[in-house]
């Protein structure tokens, strides 16, 4: 009897007057104003942290800009520096070549 | 091409508040914990909103999140008072008997309310939401064999209590 109550939609007295009596609540009016209200908190928060990750975003962005321009930068200098030291090696260079000649010159005058 | 459905949150709301503060005060007796589980439910709802398809998919979705939910509420109360089970009955026959209109009414919801968890559970979506064994099973994500044991179980034990305690209503019982 019982199965077959649960089973079909043949019921007996009892199980109608269970369902009669279990007919749904309505909701406390405190319900709908709370739930929208947290549901804007919610937003509200949700917003808040977006902004943060947001402003996290932008920082990690302006340090990695700042960061790339200074490794450029030294890495210019230190471009510049490697040129300046091969233009004083080249320098150098030539006022040995320069002075060996004068060398060479002068003993060729002594030796006369 | 069908346009697709666009859930509004505040008509879900006013929907299907009843029937999600319903199964959770049935399941738990306590008015504000289910409005606390009822607003729970409805936040998830919201986080949810753009995997629900249709309005009985969201009905289908609200009904077993609720009582995943009134679940979870009834074993954290559990685990902090062991003996709340008794504390849950006395209140919340105390409460429905003072609420509900029949009297036959409020006495079967007073029973309804001491049977153990997964009966009172599998009878309530049976008798207020009129599921099948099939759906109840899908809504508690429990085997179909299992539901239809609580049901017969549940239905048979408020039977023996409401033939103690009901004698004038129950008649063959």
């Amino acid at each position: 009897m019982e199965l077959k109550g649960i089973e079909s939609e043949a019921m007996d007295d009892f199980e109608r007057e269970l369902r009669a009596a279990m007919h749904r609540q309505p909701a406390p009016p405190s319900l709908k104003r709370s739930l929208m209200e947290r549901r804007r908190q919610t937003r509200a928060e949700q917003r808040g942290r977006m902004l943060w990750f947001e402003r996290l975003a932008a920082s990690l962005v302006l340090a990695g800009v700042a960061s790339g321009a200074l490794v450029w930068r030294s890495a210019q200098e230190h471009r510049r520096g490697e040129e300046a030291k091969r233009q004083v090696f080249a320098a150098l260079r030539i006022t040995h070549r320069a002075l060996e000649e004068m060398r060479v010159q002068l003993q060729e005058r002594e030796s006369r | 091409m069908a346009s697709r459905w666009q859930p509004d949150f505040e008509q879900l709301v006013n929907e299907h508040q009843s029937m999600v503060f319903s199964l959770a005060y049935r399941m738990t007796g306590d008015r504000g914990l289910a409005e606390e589980i009822a607003q729970d439910t409805f936040l998830a709802l919201d986080k949810n909103l753009s995997k629900v398809e249709s309005p009985l998919h969201a009905c289908h979705w609200l009904r077993k999140v609720a009582m995943s939910r009134t679940a979870d509420a009834l074993r954290r109360r559990r685990v902090r008072h062991m003996d709340l089970w008794v504390e849950i009955e006395e209140q919340h026959s105390a409460i429905l008997l003072e609420e509900r209109g029949s009297p036959l009414g409020s006495r079967l919801e007073g029973l309804l309310a001491t049977l153990p968890e997964a009966q009172r559970a599998a009878l309530v979506l049976r008798y207020q939401e009129d599921l099948t064994p099939e759906e109840i099973a899908a809504t508690l994500d429990a085997p179909l064999a299992t539901v239809k044991s609580h049901l017969q179980r549940g239905l048979k034990l408020l039977r023996a209590k409401a033939a103690t305690h009901l004698k004038e209503y129950v008649r063959g019982a």
